[in-house]
């Protein structure tokens, strides 16, 4: 008998995305897939280094067991972002999914570069973007082993 | 009188300043008007003579006109009042000439003006006489030729000059006027201001003196009624004198020991209660200080209203006013003999005295003795006054107190003075007892004598006997002792030892009393017992009475042993002892060292058991892995490619690799419970099993099982190890079925202060009683293979679940009936 | 285009399986095997005998390798600057805790518990072949 799900505790999943329509595209397929994720989102770079880092209004914000990053972003690019995170010790673990509408062969080279766990390009259909989604949560959240933490860092 | 002097000597002076303030006023008017008048006089002059001048050149100018007058015209008029004009310019000059006569300068200038008239003269003469010879013509030629002009100019300047010069004169002198005036306004007016000054500071001054000489009466009142009120207050004699030795007051205290009233003591009539033999001295010598104004003292007797004489000690001190004059003498007398009053205070309290007291003097006879000391002696007082001391204490007291020739008796009393000495007493009836004595000086007038108080210590003497035997018993006792015992004082030596002790640890007797009990216990038991600043023994030995401490023991030999000791007190006539029972624990020893080993032994033992199965089943896995996987591979791929046989083989083989697998996997669970459990928290029973449903929603479905539970409360407990035993016994539940729908219940009621007793209960197969224990072994199944699956390994690892959480696992079942297990955890005091 | 894997693996068992695995589900794989570390490592250098070998598009790690253990080979490969884009995919027996932190720590792009049983280990296998060489954009 394995135990399905860490500790019937919920995965945390952050999502740095500023377009409300896919923030809400994102939800809905994530809802069909997984029930129990507590799905969080960032609207810029800048709100998602606070969150990560549980600053300004984010003190109380769970540690994310993965993020989904888009790359365009207002205020700080998810280039940006990315490179952040990897250069910190304490969050450089949390396995980034480069998920954005580029295509763009050095936006990937560029991304994998930065040690993104993986590179996702988001598609223009609603149904290949659920299935996008599905894929996500059946490989991240239900085949990879991802690293656990201690609360209180 | 001094103050008065002073007084009219500065009135004397203020009016004098005035008087002469008011001369100099007035001379400095008089100046002034003076000088007034002399200005005035001046004035007067200079217009006059400004005046004159005026005429002169109107005059001087009427006699041009008038010459014109007839050189034009030809007519005698204008000749006769030239003529007569001539005279008057004559006449004009001579009055100027005498009014500035004092001018030097102006007369100078009128010798030119009379040059000037001449010329004038002579050229009016000429013309006129042309004019009354010849014609007109020839006139106003002679005239026109003439210096007329220039010389009527000339006279014209001259006669400004003059005026001017009179009026710069007069411009001077009215300066000079205004001056004087200015200083004389100044003068009066400081004048007038210093007079007013000087009056005001006299009167001032007077008036000053006046109010220090009233506050000085005032202040002297005062003094004078407080003297009064303190003075009847004291318990000396107190009086008042004036300047010249007359005692007008006597405080309330001197009539009443005299018995006197104040007419007969007033003045000099204190004399009459003065001890005749002494009053002439005193007379003569307060006196003298009256006249001089020294401090007086002396002493000398006053006689009371009894009749007799005591002595007392005088004092009068003089009150000064501001200037140093005595205004007053107050005086007070202080009695200084011993009054019969305090001799019988003595008396009262010797006799009140709980103790016999006795009162010895220097030749070692009784002069005093209490009711106490009659009763404990059996004499009566008489018999004992003036007796030797001797008699009552025949030895060690008198001794004591004789002045020999080495101390005096005052030393000889100091060196006894507080200590308590015992000797012996005897009685009237010649019986012998025991007495504590303490002696205490007393002065008195026949000089140092000894208070000795006196306590019968037959009682205690008998106590301390009583003591003594105690302690012989103890003694025995002690040597009876089955264990060690050593007795120890306050000092941490070693008074008392029994045989057992001397066996334990090798010495003998002799070799051990005296010495320092850290010979034979190095550390631990001194150090408990010594009084120090923190504690007393007897604290420090409360503190350990009872327990027995370990500690280290030494033999002779120098070898160590462990020790147990016990302590307890013990009183005796050198203080608290204690006394040690002393226990050779060395057995005691070695047999607990080896049950530690043990059970270290036990769990390291337990621990590698633990790691072995994981270990075991973990290296396992992998080639378990191999085994299983190709034998399913082949399975897949050559099913019906080979013969039958291989089939069946290729199955059995799949089969038990199968099994296997799962048996390790189980096993591992099973090792893991102990290996990877976790601390104890605060969970929410029901949220585990919560997880455990979704973990067998699976199953759940399959089956069509209905779960239900009451409300489940918050259980310390490992969360994974509780979801697991959820999941294992609701699986068990939904899996050991007929078919037909599963029903599952789980509860939880509360059993005892914090215990909980959860229940599964579901309507499954059921359980036979026989089996009831066998269950929950490892690896033990009741059904075949083909009818459940599963390696039997889910109870067991239930059942080692409950026990890490301190609990136990149990059932009830029967056949047909369903199951119920049952298990308790641990509240937490959080309410979920 | 054939999509070249490197699975670095010591047991021929497990390489057979994964081979097997792997062709079910995608026929235009090259899997490459290095049975360890250093092999690994030559290979991806392109020394020796595998002077020509092609550039894997994704690397299959087991952690337990002889001589050269497979966390030296994961941080070798990501601090190599040439080679730190190619992803790592974990596949190991271990699921220990710190295995997984330490994988991710040393920037392994994902970690996979190689299970027991065959078909969840052919499922597993398959999962790999749809998210990582499908739906994932692949550095050239």
């Amino acid at each position: 008998m394995e135990l399905i799900g860490r500790k019937g505790m919920a995965t945390e999943v952050l999502l740095v995305e500023d377009s409300p329509g896919d923030v809400r595209l994102t939800q809905e397929a994530f809802r069909e897939a997984n029930q129990s994720i507590h799905l969080h989102v960032a609207c810029d770079g800048v709100d998602a280094m606070a969150f990560l880092r549980r600053e300004g209004g984010h003190q109380g914000a769970p540690r994310p067991d993965i993020i989904l990053l888009d790359l365009n972003l207002p205020k700080m690019d998810g280039r940006e972002v990315l490179a952040h995170i990897k250069d910190d010790e304490s969050l450089k673990t949390i396995p980034i999914v480069i998920l954005t509408t580029s295509e763009a062969e050095a936006d990937i080279v560029k991304s994998y570069q930065l040690q993104a766990n993986c590179y996702l390009s988001k598609p223009v259909q609603l149904d290949a973007f659920e299935r996008l989604v599905k894929s996500i949560n059946d490989f991240w959240l239900r085949e990879v082993k991802l690293p656990q933490h201690s609360e209180g860092k | 009188m001094k103050t008065k002097s002073l007084l009219s000597r500065k009135l004397q002076l203020a009016f004098g300043s005035a008087i002469l303030a008011l001369f100099v006023v007035g001379a400095i008017s008089y100046r002034s008007v003076v000088v007034s008048s002399e200005s005035d006089r001046w004035l007067r002059h200079t217009h006059e003579v400004l005046e004159k001048l005026q005429d002169l050149v109107a005059t001087v100018q009427a006699v041009e006109l008038n010459t014109r007058g007839y050189l034009l015209t030809g007519e005698e008029s204008f000749l006769v009042a030239y003529h007569a004009g001539v005279l008057r310019t004559k006449y004009d000059q001579a009055i100027v000439r005498n009014l500035t006569l004092d001018n030097v300068e102006q007369q100078r200038r009128l010798d030119a003006l009379d040059l000037l008239a001449s010329q004038k003269l002579q050229l009016a003469e000429r013309g006129l006489g042309l004019r009354q010879t010849i014609d007109l013509g020839a006139a106003t030629d002679a005239i026109q030729r003439g210096s007329g002009k220039p010389i009527m100019d000339d006279f014209q300047i001259l006669i400004g000059q003059m005026q001017d010069e009179e009026r710069h004169l007069l411009a001077l002198r009215e300066a000079d006027a205004k001056r004087r005036f200015a200083q004389t306004k100044t003068a009066l007016i400081l004048g007038t201001l210093l007079g007013l000054l000087i009056v005001a500071a006299a009167g001032w001054s007077a008036q000053r003196d006046q109010a220090a000489r009233g506050l000085a009466e005032e202040a002297l009142r005062e003094g004078e009624g407080r003297f009064r009120t303190l003075a009847n207050n004291i318990p000396q004699l107190a009086w008042m004198a004036d300047a010249k030795g007359y005692i007008f007051w006597f405080n309330n205290r001197w009539f009443e020991y005299t018995g006197t009233a104040l007419d007969e003591v007033a003045g000099q009539g204190w004399q009459k209660v003065t001890d005749p033999d002494h009053v002439q001295r005193v007379v003569e010598k307060i006196g003298n200080c009256f006249r001089t104004g020294k401090i007086w003292e002396d002493t000398f007797p006053l006689r009371g209203r009894d009749g007799n004489y005591r002595m007392f000690l005088s004092r009068a001190v003089p009150i000064r006013n501001p200037e140093g004059k005595i205004l007053r003498w107050f005086g007070t007398n202080t009695d200084i003999s011993e009054s019969k009053e305090s001799g019988a205070k003595y008396r009262g309290l010797l006799e009140a005295a709980p103790d016999a007291m006795v009162v010895v003097n220097q030749n070692g006879e009784i002069v005093l003795l209490n009711v106490q000391a009659e009763k404990q002696f059996g004499y009566h007082r008489d018999e004992l006054v003036g007796q030797k001391v001797k008699n009552i204490i025949p030895e060690g007291f008198a001794e004591r107190l004789v002045a020999d020739g080495t101390r005096t008796a005052a030393e000889a009393l100091a060196q006894q003075i507080g200590t308590g000495i015992e000797l012996i007493a005897r009685r009237k009836n010649g019986s012998e007892f025991p007495i504590e004595i303490m002696l205490s000086p007393l002065e008195s007038a026949e000089g140092t004598l000894v208070t000795a108080a006196i306590r019968d210590i037959s009682v205690r003497r008998a106590a301390e006997k009583h003591l003594a035997q105690m302690e012989g018993r103890y003694r025995g006792l002690l040597e009876a002792a089955p264990d060690a015992m050593v007795v120890v004082n306050q000092s941490g030596a070693i008074v008392l030892l029994n045989v057992q002790a001397e066996k334990q640890f090798g010495y003998s007797r002799d070799e051990l009393v005296g010495q320092k009990v850290k010979n034979i216990i190095p550390e631990g038991f001194a150090e408990r017992l010594v009084a120090d600043a923190l504690r007393s023994v007897e604290e420090a030995l409360a503190q350990q009475i009872g327990t027995g401490i370990e500690l280290t023991g030494r033999r002779k030999d120098g070898s160590e042993f462990p020790i147990e000791i016990m302590l307890s007190p013990l009183e005796s006539t050198e203080g608290t002892l204690v006394t040690a029972a002393v226990r050779d624990i060395t057995t005691r020893k070695k047999a607990e060292a080896n049950l530690l080993n043990k059970v270290e032994e036990l769990n390291r033992s337990n621990e590698e058991l633990g790691q072995f199965a994981y270990i075991a089943s973990h290296d396992l896995q992998e080639p378990l892995r191999m085994v299983a996987s190709y034998t399913q591979l082949l399975s897949r791929r050559y099913k019906g490619k080979l013969d039958s046989d291989a089939d069946e083989f290729i199955a059995f083989a799949v089969d038990g690799a199968g099994r296997m697998q799962r048996l390790i996997q189980d096993l591992l669970a099973y090792s893991r419970v102990g290996t990877k459990g976790q601390e104890l928290l605060a969970i929410s029973s029901e949220q585990a099993l919560q997880q455990a449903l979704i973990n067998l929603r699976g199953a759940i479905e399959e089956k069509g099982a209905l779960v239900t539970h009451d409300p489940l409360p918050t259980v310390l407990a490992d969360e994974v190890q509780l979801i697991q035993l959820f999941q294992n016994l609701v699986g068990n539940a939904i899996k050991y079925q007929s078919p037909g729908v599963p029903k599952v219940h789980i509860t939880a009621v509360r059993n005892g202060a914090n215990k909980w007793t959860f229940s599964v209960q579901d309507n499954g197969l059921g359980i036979d009683s026989q089996y009831f224990e066998k269950i929950f072994g490892m690896f033990q199944r009741l059904h075949k293979r083909e009818e459940f699956a599963g390696t039997g390994i889910g109870l067991a690892i239930c059942k080692k679940i409950i026990e890490r959480h301190d609990g136990s696992i149990s059932v009830e079942s029967q056949p047909g009936q369903g199951s119920t297990f049952r298990f308790a955890l641990a509240g937490s005091e959080n309410k979920s | 285009m054939p999509i070249e894997v490197l699975l670095i693996e010591d047991s021929p068992g497990d390489v057979r399986l994964t081979r097997e695995a792997f062709a079910e589900v995608n026929s235009s794989i090259h899997l490459h095997v290095a049975a360890d570390g250093m092999e690994a490592m030559a290979f991806l250098r392109r020394e020796g005998v595998h002077a020509r070998a092609p550039r894997p598009g994704i690397i299959l790690l087991d952690l337990n390798l002889p001589k050269m253990d497979g966390r030296e080979v994961l941080a070798q490969i990501k601090e190599n600057p040439g080679l730190k884009t190619i992803p790592i995919v974990i596949l190991t027996t271990s699921n220990a805790e710190i295995d997984i932190a330490r994988s991710y720590q040393l920037q392994a792009n994902c970690y996979l518990s190689k299970p027991v049983q065959l078909d969840a280990f052919e499922s597993l296998v398959k999962s790999i072949n749809d998210f990582w060489l499908t739906k994932v954009k692949l550095p050239h």
